[in-house]
């Protein structure tokens, strides 16, 4: 379904090069959940900045349901996020004039749905996630985890392909955090695949693979999936114990 | 997506009512004070002989003696006036000047009033398509055989017989009986193009009478005489062959031949009267001119005041220079509203379009508040510097005038913020909310 081969991204100053994407190549394929780690700066929002068509690349080939769209206009760009993906973002993004249907709304309006078709689409997404009985309140009126439940329901309306999320949880609590999880598996097994960046090495292994990114490129760590790695962990942290400088 | 757009300007106006109302304020002020200077322009410069423009024409002779002054006379002499007559070209021809008399009623209570008259021909009404109310003016005859009949206006005739049908009644002029055959409507030609001596912006005098009957009552003129002879004139009779001019001279002309005819026997005329003595000058001419050009030799729109208009467009451009950056400001403080929008599917044309109608709403307001501007400044034009009303009614185009010229501005300075803002990468501010 995604495929990216080669792809490279280096972002130029006067005086400095900085390739946050090096010969990077993954597959995803249709229903999958995928789970992005990685530390800071490796690259995680970058790539998912390139899936989402929301920056272009150096070089290498992007291949969307089997199309290459590496030098997609920004017309047809606009179009294929509109119609094929749906973003959810760490600070939920919601539009703070608009309440919770009009926010929902907006990628509907964008891809020319009539009134009446907005309005079914706006319900059932808002069903989806249990807040169709405020769709008239402004987001300030909501709690985070509600907030990140309408801005889930805002990516479900427009019934995209899959789903990129960059660290959905990251402002939420530990409760909130597991409903939205929760309710992100129901959408991946409805069918939507979905791409999430996170931190959260616990959210990270409730996904069916789990990608890896260091200093731009993929470590594929599925293969480790399942394995006790407690061992290698303590041992990891007892070596560090041993290196720590020792005061004089 | 027109009336979403229209709605989301809407919220982002209410958003920020302060800043809104100063882009508001900004532009109805330049268009308030474009719209006034361009009112007053327009009012000067209008044309209002419409289509007859080009078939009217004002008869000039270069008739003064040597070392005089060196321009063609606006007005002729009152001999000239009556040996043009005599041309059989013209579709129709009219001498004229104003005067003026103490105005009565045979009702003895009545307070005599002084009026401004024309004293014309017969063929005034039609030539300059004069409305009548009631009647229809003085038998072509009488231009001939002088009798005391009038015509005068609708105002007139309220004050005089109460805005009745007053065709067969009487008035009088200088104490002399007048029939009354005719009443006009309101006319007013502004500028008064047939006769610009007093002013291009004066009233239309309310009474007309035959000008058959100057040299029995002896109308003195009340416009401006010109005069390039020491002439010891004594009397009226004298003033009459004088080389005085006072009288002001148009013929109709419907096609090009008749104006080419009409223009050969002019220089005829000039040839045989500097054969009996006349016209001394070696550039002694006729030439007729059109209501456009007849306009445009009487300088009707001062040079002074293109400038102010030009001047009013400056202070508009600098108004709108200052909305841009308003706009500005306010336009990229949503960038990361915007940035979203990208994020889910709007292309760069439609966030240019949502934009552009925030501006054009905008725009719309300021034509709006800019043509109360424009009425307030023309009021107080017209009570403060006692600016006659011709000059300073706005004028009914003006209407929608303002509006569109607001709004198409505003587009105009709101296109670099839209398309600032529609450039918006969507990457830089997803994760920055």
């Amino acid at each position: 379904m995604l495929a990216m081969k080669n792809v490279s991204k280096i972002f130029k100053t006067d005086l400095v090069e900085t390739h946050a994407l090096r010969d990077f190549n993954l597959e995803v394929n249709e229903g999958e959940f995928v789970a992005v780690t990685g530390p800071s700066g490796s690259g995680k929002t970058t790539f998912l900045n390139i899936a989402g068509l929301l920056e272009g690349f150096t070089q290498g080939d992007y291949f969307l349901d089997g199309v290459n769209i590496s030098n997609v206009s920004d017309n047809k760009s606009a179009a294929i996020r509109n119609e094929k993906i749906g973003f959810i973002f760490q600070g939920f993004n919601l539009i703070s004039d608009l309440n919770l249907a009009e926010n929902v709304e907006v990628p509907l309006r964008y891809r020319g749905f009539n009134a009446k078709e907005r309005q079914r689409r706006v319900i059932e997404a808002l069903e989806q996630v249990g807040l169709a009985a405020r769709m008239k309140h402004l987001p300030s009126q909501l709690s985070g985890g509600q907030q990140q439940r309408v801005a889930i329901a805002r990516a479900l309306a427009g019934k995209p392909r899959f789903l990129l999320a960059d660290e959905p949880t990251g402002n939420l609590d530990s409760l909130m955090a597991r409903q939205v999880m929760a309710l992100l598996e129901n959408i991946n097994q409805a069918g939507t695949t979905i791409i999430m960046v996170t931190h959260d090495g616990d959210l990270a292994r409730r996904a069916q693979r789990n990608i890896q990114i260091v200093d731009g490129q993929v470590c594929d760590f599925s293969l480790y999936q399942g394995q006790d790695l407690s061992a290698t962990k303590e041992a990891h942290q007892q070596v560090n114990i041993a290196n720590k400088p020792v005061a004089v | 997506m027109f009336f979403y757009y229209m709605d989301l300007g809407w919220r982002s106006i209410k958003k920020t009512p302060y800043l809104s109302l100063l882009m508001v304020l900004a532009i109805s002020i330049g268009i308030g004070i474009t719209i006034t200077t361009f009112n007053v322009y327009q009012q000067m410069n209008t044309n209002p002989a419409g289509e007859r423009s080009t078939q009217l024409f004002a008869v000039q002779l270069m008739s003064q003696g040597k070392d005089t002054w060196p321009d063609i006379n606006a007005q002729i002499t009152y001999q000239d006036a009556m040996n043009l007559r005599q041309s059989t070209i013209p579709t129709r021809q009219i001498a004229m000047y104003k005067t003026g008399a103490a105005v009565q009623t045979g009702d003895a209570n009545f307070q005599p009033m002084l009026e401004n008259i024309r004293a014309t021909d017969s063929d005034f009404f039609d030539l300059f398509s004069v409305p009548f109310i009631y009647g229809a003016p003085w038998d072509k005859s009488i231009d001939v055989d002088a009798a005391y009949q009038v015509v005068i206006d609708a105002d007139l005739n309220q004050r005089l017989f109460k805005g009745e049908n007053s065709v067969g009644r009487e008035l009088y002029l200088n104490q002399m009986p007048y029939q009354v055959v005719g009443v006009i409507a309101d006319w007013h030609q502004s500028p008064k193009y047939y006769d610009l001596n007093n002013g291009p912006f004066s009233d239309p005098e309310s009474i007309y009478v035959p000008l058959s009957l100057a040299p029995i009552e002896e109308f003195e003129s009340w416009g401006n005489n010109q005069s390039w002879n020491t002439e010891n004139i004594r009397n009226y009779q004298e003033g009459l062959h004088s080389e005085t001019h006072w009288l002001q001279y148009w013929v109709e002309l419907e096609s090009e031949q008749q104006v080419q005819d009409y223009q050969a026997w002019l220089q005829a005329y000039v040839k045989q009267q500097q054969g009996l003595g006349r016209f001394e000058r070696d550039d002694a001419r006729g030439e007729v001119s059109d209501v456009q050009a007849w306009l445009d030799f009487n300088k009707v729109v001062p040079e002074d005041n293109k400038i102010l208009v030009g001047l009013s467009v400056l202070f508009l451009v600098v108004c709108l220079v200052n909305m841009l950056g308003l706009l500005l400001a306010k336009f990229l403080k949503r960038a990361p509203e915007v940035g979203v929008r990208r994020a889910i599917g709007a292309s760069r044309l439609q966030i240019f379009a949502q934009y552009m109608i925030e501006v054009a709403m905008i725009g719309a307001a300021g034509g709006v508040f800019g043509l109360l501007w424009a009425w307030m400044a023309l009021s107080l034009l017209t009570s403060r510097f006692k600016l006659g009303e011709a000059l300073t009614q706005l004028d009914l185009s003006m209407w929608i005038f303002a509006p569109m010229i607001a709004i198409v501005s505003t587009l105009l300075a709101g296109m670099y913020p839209a398309w600032r803002i529609c450039r918006t990468q969507p990457s830089i501010y997803l994760k920055s909310q």
